[in-house]
């Protein structure tokens, strides 16, 4: 039998030599490939938000119609890649927790005090188990009651008393 | 609010922390009439930042007020579109002019309440202040809702997945004495039990005194020779023999009196809180079912289960274990404590030390615990959850020859569990013996102090002897009193959600003059109807149609454009906004909900089939049919056959633990249930979905059968059902588009032909 369907043809990714990405008057995200009308109001959708946020970066018009894959943000020509991070950092509000300063629990719910690459913050979590999800290498990802993301890069690298408090939670 | 509010009012709450360097932007003529704090800054940080919008202008800015890029101002005679964002981690809020566009709000998500009024507040100032046709949209997007309901409405406060309820606006006080007014028709009963607990506790306590009378007036003198001293209390000097005897006796009738009436106390009261749980029960559950269908889509099914089983169960603990416990411990502690001062002041004193310690002591280690506990509970979960998704999917498991990883997957999370119990087992083996050193503390004192008082003629023996055996008895209710708070509250939430259902109030109910709604003909009328689920987001818009009685109506349209939120309406599940649905040309709000459901037939998709016989299920909604009814039911809507086929007939059982039927065999005894109850009006809810053809053939048989004569809905996603209509109507985005027969829709060439045309597409493609 002859084999002609390659499993990897169902991609559908950008040829990041042709792809052109920036942002209009309007503040909104075009995408410009050669030979073709520029597409405006481009939305990004990581296809790995969590596991690979730079790679398998998926544009989509504003009907939700998927124009192309970014396979890899790093493949972009520096002006391009500048925009579509630009995007995706607008889009995936996630900061950073770099210190943790005291978490208090009032009726079982933990509130806690933080310091973010965004600056200090105070949250509350609904239920650890389901809403604090811990990944290999110490990374913790956390949503507090609202649907507000966190994200502490590697728990075991905070300061002494910040990791106390996160391991008591994990 | 009025709508024709032109005047200087602001139309939302203004923010109140407004700095003023940011004031000073806007002209003095100018007053604000919309101002807003958000929690992200424009460049991205966390941080106060303002949206302000005067009748002129929108401004938007950072606390610094310091101008570029972090300020906005923007002409509303400008603004062109407004978009709302819900991003993944936050939201934003952006605004176009003709020539440019820009963000002008982040927030996060803890503001999607406080943001979703936003921006029709602002489109109204945008329309005021430029010349705009009506129909034209200016907005854009819209916020996730899901998220509005994990705070409390008054507080603020988030409430606990779990619970689901507000803990810091439950009033435990107030709750538990709600609750214990449903004792006040037991009022005697209550009284009886409470008189009975009191004398129990009290002739509990009488045998160390006994005790200090048989040392001190009968042991002692016989035993130093001095028998001539023995006398008792009430009855005189008597022999040694003869004093025992008595003090036996005594103990003796104590001890059967004690039992006795601690038999009857826990048997009148266990029935105090039977009786009362059980009007509870039965009060919540008929509450429920007056209740409309808004109050179950507000609330997941388990939680409301429960609140008829779990928490109605826990307030009867709470009444018959709890709260007796909790009084006799009081009465003991005050008793004891009591008779130790009568006994001896001095030394009762030093008999008390400890106790602060011991109060101290349990709080902490019940914190520890509880500390300990909580993670081990999400990790059983946790080996639970694993089991529950594995042990059903085994068959994938073995397909894909994962065992092995499976195993090892299990084998960690078991280990992490062995590692958390061990932790929990020391902390809790540390408390026992600490709780029996402290408690032994006293015993020490009293020894000490005690037998000093003795040595010196300062205290007879007898009452030392007494004092010991008090002190024992003593701790033991100061330590459960500890552990109280803890069960007050949860018997706190329980009420609260027990009362939650209760004081719910039906959206949908009868009129206090509705009238029977007469035998109809069956002609639907709507007249400008309008209705949203939740505000703001309309389902159902200014809809108007009229049915004849006897004609069939198709209903198509895509997903989610209020096909069935139509139908709901026509069955007054859910009261309407504006306009009026008139059956017959009586308005459904002005007749009795019973006498208009009545007369409506409904067959579902996924039909619900009760436990219960074949028979029972067909007759459901006319329970008094006759046999012959029943099987002339069945075999209209094709049922018959199967039936018989089944072991025991129509007196199979069916439903969700007994004979499986296939999807087109419970289709088709919904239809004969339909059928029997003969409604005038006839709604079909995707009733032939998911069929295989076959099935389906035999079904629309049926149903055709069951249509003749009705007014009837059907809604269909597979076109080629709706062949019988005489007419079809296009719903979309809550709106009538389209109205005609198949031939004319067709020919007007518009959504209900492109969507023909797609399915023809379709079943080509499922052909090859």
């Amino acid at each position: 039998m002859e084999n002609s369907y390659k499993l990897t043809d169902e991609l559908n990714l950008l040829d990041p030599t042709t792809a052109r990405l920036y942002h209009d008057e309007f503040d909104d995200l075009v995408l410009e490939i050669a030979g073709r009308d520029p597409e405006r109001g481009i939305l990004v959708v990581r296809c790995f938000p969590i596991s690979a946020g730079d790679r398998f970066i998926a544009l989509c018009t504003r009907k939700e119609k998927e124009l192309g894959i970014v396979e890899d943000l790093a493949a972009l020509d520096p002006d391009s890649r500048n925009a579509l991070a630009d995007a995706l950092a607008r889009a995936y509000f996630r900061p950073q927790i770099t210190a943790v300063y005291a978490i208090t629990e009032e009726h079982h719910i933990p509130r806690w005090q933080v310091d973010t690459d965004r600056g200090p913050r105070t949250f509350e979590i609904r239920s650890s188990r389901r809403d604090i999800r811990v990944l290999s290498q110490g990374r913790v990802l956390i949503r507090d009651a609202d649907g507000n993301q966190y994200e502490i890069p590697n728990y075991r690298r905070l300061d002494v008393d910040s990791r106390a408090l996160v391991e008591d939670q994990v | 609010m009025s709508e024709a509010n032109t005047d200087t009012d602001p139309i939302l709450p203004l923010a109140t922390d407004l700095p003023a360097e940011a004031l000073a932007l806007l002209p003095p003529e100018e007053t604000i009439r919309l101002s807003i704090t958000t929690d992200i800054k424009l460049d991205g940080l966390y941080g106060p930042a303002w949206l302000l919008a005067t009748d002129q202008r929108l401004l938007a800015f950072s606390p610094d007020g310091g101008g570029p890029p972090d300020i906005v101002n923007l002409a509303l005679a400008e603004i062109e579109s407004l978009e709302i964002q819900d991003l993944y981690g936050s939201g934003a809020l952006k605004a176009r002019t003709q020539t440019t566009g820009q963000t002008i709000a982040l927030f996060s998500k803890t503001l999607n309440a406080k943001f979703a009024p936003l921006p029709e507040a602002l489109e109204k100032l945008i329309r005021q202040a430029q010349p705009i046709d009506d129909d034209k949209k200016i907005l854009r997007g819209r916020l996730d809702r899901a998220y509005l309901k994990r705070r409390c409405e008054h507080c603020g406060q988030v409430i606990p997945r779990r619970m689901g309820v507000c803990p810091s606006c439950l009033e435990s006080s107030k709750l538990l004495n709600r609750f214990l007014a449903y004792s006040l028709p037991y009022w005697p009963l209550a009284v009886t039990s409470l008189a009975i607990l009191l004398i129990g506790t009290f002739i509990g306590l009488t045998p160390p005194l006994l005790l200090r009378t048989l040392i001190d007036n009968v042991l002692s003198p016989a035993a130093t020779g001095a028998s001539n001293a023995i006398s008792l209390p009430l009855l005189g000097p008597t022999s040694a023999s003869g004093a025992l005897a008595y003090l036996v006796l005594g103990l003796l009738l104590i001890n059967v009196s004690r039992n006795i009436l601690g038999a009857v106390r826990s048997y009148l009261l266990a029935r105090l809180g039977e009786q009362i749980t059980f009007d509870m029960r039965r009060q919540v559950y008929r509450h429920l079912h007056r209740l409309s269908l808004n109050f179950y889509n507000d609330r997941d099914t388990g939680r409301i289960m429960a609140s008829v089983t779990h928490d109605v169960g826990r307030l009867q603990d709470f009444l018959s274990d709890g709260l007796q416990e909790t009084i006799r411990n009081i009465l003991t502690i005050l008793i004891i404590c009591s008779l130790l001062f009568y006994l001896n002041a001095g030394l009762a004193v030093y008999v008390l030390l400890p106790t602060p310690l011991i109060v101290l002591v349990t709080i902490h280690f019940g914190k520890r615990l509880h500390r300990i506990y909580t993670p081990l509970w999400r990790r059983w979960a946790g080996i639970s959850a694993l089991l529950a998704d594995v042990i059903p999917g085994v068959r994938v498991v073995k397909a894909f020859a994962q065992e092995h990883r499976e195993v090892e997957k299990f084998e960690s999370r078991s280990e992490d569990l062995l590692q958390g119990e061990l932790r929990a087992a020391r902390t809790r083996s540390l408390f026992s013996p600490l709780m029996s050193f402290l408690t032994s503390l006293g015993t020490l004192i009293i020894w000490w102090v005690g037998g000093n008082k003795v040595l010196g003629q300062s205290m007879s023996l007898g009452e030392f002897v007494a004092f010991t055996g008090y002190m024992w008895q003593f701790y033991g209710p100061v330590e459960s009193l500890c552990r109280l708070n803890h069960r007050f509250q949860r018997a706190a939430t329980s009420a609260e959600r027990v009362f939650e259902v209760l004081d719910s109030q039906p959206d949908v109910d009868d009129a206090p003059d509705a009238k029977q709604l007469p035998s109809i003909n069956g002609r639907v009328e709507f007249r400008n109807v309008s209705f949203a689920y939740e505000p703001g987001t309309p389902v159902i818009e200014n809809l108007s149609f009229t049915v004849e009685p006897g004609e069939m109506i198709g209903l198509a349209g895509h997903s989610g454009a209020g096909k069935s939120t139509l139908i709901n309406l026509i069955c007054r599940f859910y009261e309407i906004d504006e306009g009026s649905i008139l059956v017959d040309g009586h308005d459904i709000r002005e007749v009795q909900l019973r006498s208009l459901r009545d007369q409506v037939g409904v067959v579902l998709q996924e039909p619900f089939l009760f436990n219960g016989s074949v028979a029972d299920n067909i007759a459901y909604g006319k329970p008094e049919a006759t046999l012959n009814e029943i099987i002339a039911a069945a075999m209209a809507a094709n049922a018959h056959d199967f039936i018989c086929g089944l072991p025991d007939g129509y007196d199979s059982i069916v439903g969700e633990r007994a004979v499986r039927l296939s999807g087109g065999e419970r289709q088709r005894l919904s239809i004969a249930r339909a059928i029997l109850r003969d409604p005038r009006v006839l709604i079909l809810d995707e009733a032939t979905a998911s069929m295989d053809t076959e099935t389906e053939a035999q079904i629309q048989e049926a149903l055709a059968r069951l249509v003749k004569g009705r007014t009837t809905f059907a809604i269909a996603h597979r076109l080629s059902t709706l062949r019988n209509a005489d007419r079809l109507f296009i719903i979309e985005k809550g709106r009538l588009e389209e109205m005609g027969t198949h031939n004319e829709l067709v020919a007007l060439d518009g959504i209900y032909a492109r969507l023909v045309h797609m399915q023809t597409e379709m079943s080509r493609i499922r052909a090859l």
